[in-house]
């Protein structure tokens, strides 16, 4: 390709169309001044101008989890770049694909302290997988395609890109599109044969096969793949929080989500399973819990991993296999397909058919005694929206009633912050989300404390016309942390009252959204038909108690099999 | 615990040693040694690294750094007799004359170098394994060491 003269501006913006980027994410600054001279009405790239750049970030994270493309966000130098730590930090803990531009002061004043200046480069260093600090134009190219690259290959994740403000201002003249990547960079993803060869020998022979499908099947869009090898098998499915939507939550085989807030019978199935193959999956502490003896003891274990790094890092197994969970599902499929005869698996299928309906039963049942509101809300909400609705989530009890009430039934559906946790990302995400697949249905399940950490954006949803619904499980406490201080403090409610502000309905009509307030579930379906019928952002206020516990759950220290609160569970 | 070198190849970038020192930070990783050189390759730079811990800890220590992007490549010193070099300087005190000849005669002794002499100290380098190095500054602090420098191991294999 012919060498063109271009400005560094305009070369990023050529590299980002090559790439395919069709929106971003972002607030400009002054360092950033010739950036947005270029992107100002361009056609193919849209840009969503947002209120705080955390929201940028949480915005380019969920429209990259709800598409599988690389999400993109833009922050000024300084503060600009310190408020997207978060969400990148949120999006690369998820392995979520995202590319974050950074302005910078110029060149020859890096290290002087100059206005606006931040060691963008060195402050993001542990929360991306890679960043860039550019120091001359001639290096956007090859820069830029390299960024895209690495956050989309591999164990996806951010990288940064911090640009000087003379490196956007000049120009060079520059080969666009180049190919070359890092020689040390090779993601491994072709799974090795011999492993794959003795998992499918394994699982074949194993009595209680169990499938544990992470994060990984959603990203690399295995679901198909892993319905298929649980119903050759007779194999029973369960979920980490990240893996959900892996396989839809009623097929007869899935036991639901594992973990210190899963279901019950999907903790039982992997203490109770001979042989258990992880996939995608990092082991977290909040699945594993902490008594590691009671997680799968008598199963053989078999963990396959995009991550090399991940495999024998939390938990040491017998069966490791690096690589793409797509392949290596595609290969251990291809091995048992050539087995005549699976093993007699009747006395497990009907242990999972007991256990999956003891769980469901309890799902759907909007009246069931002792039920709380938030639980029956959220019951609700999983009835009221259809298949393809995409459900973003904050962070507390809110999170943890939706991981457990609501029913989700296909991948990249249901995304929620894992890794980190962050209160803040389920309304942003829900912007992206909503960007991302506009004419789906976009619900945040939201708290009272979380959503009032990134609420500002409501301005970015009426200004740019994104009508996502906000359900808030109002509580008037930072829920979840109450929940603990009740459990294991005494009761001592340390500085978890939100007290009475804001009236949620009028903070959303002051931003010229559609606001609604429900005290009973049973009239959700109205007022969510109202906030999609208004055509605008909404935000709907459902009353719940203080007193609401996400329960059963797993006591700190406790393991898998040690759930507390399970009075009100079936018992089979 | 025992101690592993790994010898690697990175991408002469800026900021390159700042994420592999970051690394071990935030993987609570102690490092022993770490060297960096330039190589046979333009483009690219020698790291040596030498850590303490465990054989599972040490596993992990490599798979993280194969998993930064500016590492090219990563050679496991361990197990091939690896020829394993660290340079030292130290000035030790000398009291005497009679000090001064029984310090002069046991560096002598190890293979090394007096580089300086006043009336009251002497200069000595010591290029050599780790080990030797370690026990050699051990005698010369019967004489008081003043002060030591070391650059850390830089190790080559033998294939
Ligand atoms: C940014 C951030 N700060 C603090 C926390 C700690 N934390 C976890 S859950 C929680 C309470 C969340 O309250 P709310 O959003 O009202 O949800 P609820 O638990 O009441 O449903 C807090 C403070 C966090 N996860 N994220
Ligand atoms: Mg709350």
């Amino acid at each position: 390709m012919a060498k063109v003269k271009l400005s560094g501006a305009k070369i990023v913006v050529e590299e980002l169309k090559d790439e395919g980027v069709e929106v971003a994410f972002g607030i400009p600054g002054g360092v950033l001044l010739d950036l947005y001279d270029v992107i100002y009405k361009q056609e193919a790239l849209r840009h969503i101008l947002m209120r705080h750049e955390q929201c940028a970030a949480h915005a380019a994270d969920g429209y990259a989890r709800v598409s599988g493309r690389t999400g993109v966000c833009i922050a000024t130098s300084g503060p600009g770049a310190t408020n997207l730590v978060t969400g990148l930090a949120n999006a690369n803990m998820d392995s979520a694909p995202v590319v974050a531009l950074t302005g910078q002061v110029v060149t020859s004043a890096i290290g002087t302290n100059a206005f606006q200046e931040a060691s963008t480069f060195t402050i993001t260093m542990p929360v991306t997988k890679h960043n860039f600090l550019v120091k001359r134009t001639e290096d956007l190219p090859k820069v830029i395609h390299n960024a895209f690259y690495i956050a989309s290959t591999g164990r996806k994740g951010v990288v940064l890109i911090d640009l000087p403000k003379d490196v956007l201002s000049d120009v060079a003249e520059v080969d666009l599109h180049p190919k070359e990547t890092f020689a040390g960079y090779k993601p491994n993803i072709k799974p090795n044969k011999v492993q794959t060869k003795k998992t499918a020998e394994v699982l074949a022979n194993a009595e209680r096969p169990l499938i544990l499908a992470g994060g990984g099947i959603i990203s690399s869009d295995a679901s198909e793949e892993l319905r298929s090898l649980a119903e050759l098998l007779g194999a029973g499915v369960v979920t980490t929080l990240m893996g959900k939507g892996a396989i839809p939550e009623n097929h007869p085989l899935c036991l639901g989500m594992a973990g210190m807030h899963g279901h019950l019978y999907a903790n039982r199935a992997i203490n109770e399973c001979d042989a258990l193959l992880a996939l995608g999956t990092r082991f977290s502490d909040r699945l594993t819990a902490w008594q590691l003896d009671q997680f799968a003891p008598d199963a053989t274990l078999i963990h396959v991993d995009i991550d090399a790094a991940e495999i024998n890092k939390n938990m040491p197994v017998d069966i490791p296999i690096v690589g793409d969970v797509k392949l290596a599902l595609y290969d251990i499929l291809k091995w048992l397909e050539k087995k005549q005869k699976l093993g007699g698996k009747s006395v497990w299928l009907q242990r999972i058919k007991e256990m999956h309906s003891a769980c469901e039963e309890c799902i759907h049942d909007l009246r069931r005694a002792g039920s709380s509101l938030s639980d029956m809300f959220i019951k609700e909400l999983s009835i009221i929206l259809d298949d393809d609705a995409i459900v973003t989530t904050e962070v507390g009890q809110c999170q943890m009633f939706a991981a457990h009430y609501y029913m989700t039934k296909k991948p990249r559906t249901f995304i929620t912050s894992g890794g980190l946790g962050t209160m803040g990302f389920g309304f942003p995400a829900a912007i992206g989300a909503k960007v991302a697949a506009p004419d789906k249905k976009v619900v945040d399940i939201a708290g009272d404390g979380s959503f009032l950490m990134t609420c500002q954006d409501l301005a970015t949803c009426v200004e740019s016309d994104i009508p996502v619904v906000v359900c808030i499980l109002d509580n008037r406490y930072l829920g979840m942390v109450r929940q603990w201080q009740e459990l294991f403090f005494d009761k001592k409610y340390s500085h978890t009252g939100l007290g009475l502000t804001p009236d949620f309905v009028k903070l959303a009509e002051a931003f010229g959204c559609y606001g609604e307030r429900v005290e009973k579930p049973e009239d959700l379906e109205g007022a969510l038909n109202n906030a999609f019928e208004s055509g605008k952002p909404a935000v709907i206020d459902m009353i719940v108690g203080k007193d609401d516990k996400i329960l059963p759950m797993i006591p700190p220290g406790g393991g898998i099999i040690g759930m507390i609160g399970t009075e009100r569970c079936k018992h089979v | 615990m025992q101690t592993r070198i790994i010898s690697l190849l990175v991408e002469d970038h800026p900021g390159v040693l700042t994420r592999m020192s970051g690394m071990f930070t935030m993987r609570g990783i102690n490092i022993t040694s770490l060297t960096v050189s330039p190589c046979e390759t333009d483009g690219l730079s020698r790291m040596t690294v030498a850590i303490k811990g465990t054989e599972s800890e040490l596993e992990k220590v490599r798979k993280q750094i194969g998993n930064l992007i500016e590492v090219v490549k990563v050679v496991d010193l361990r197990a091939d007799g690896a020829i394993i070099r660290d340079l030292c300087l130290l000035k030790v005190h000398t009291k005497d004359s009679d000090t001064r000849l029984e310090v002069m005669l046991l560096a002598e002794s190890y293979g090394a170098k007096i580089m300086d002499a006043t009336l009251d100290s002497v200069i000595i380098e010591l290029t050599e394994e780790p080990g030797k190095i370690d026990r050699f500054v051990d005698l010369m602090q019967h004489f008081g060491v003043k002060q030591l420098f070391r650059t850390g191991l830089t190790a080559i294999g033998r294939d």
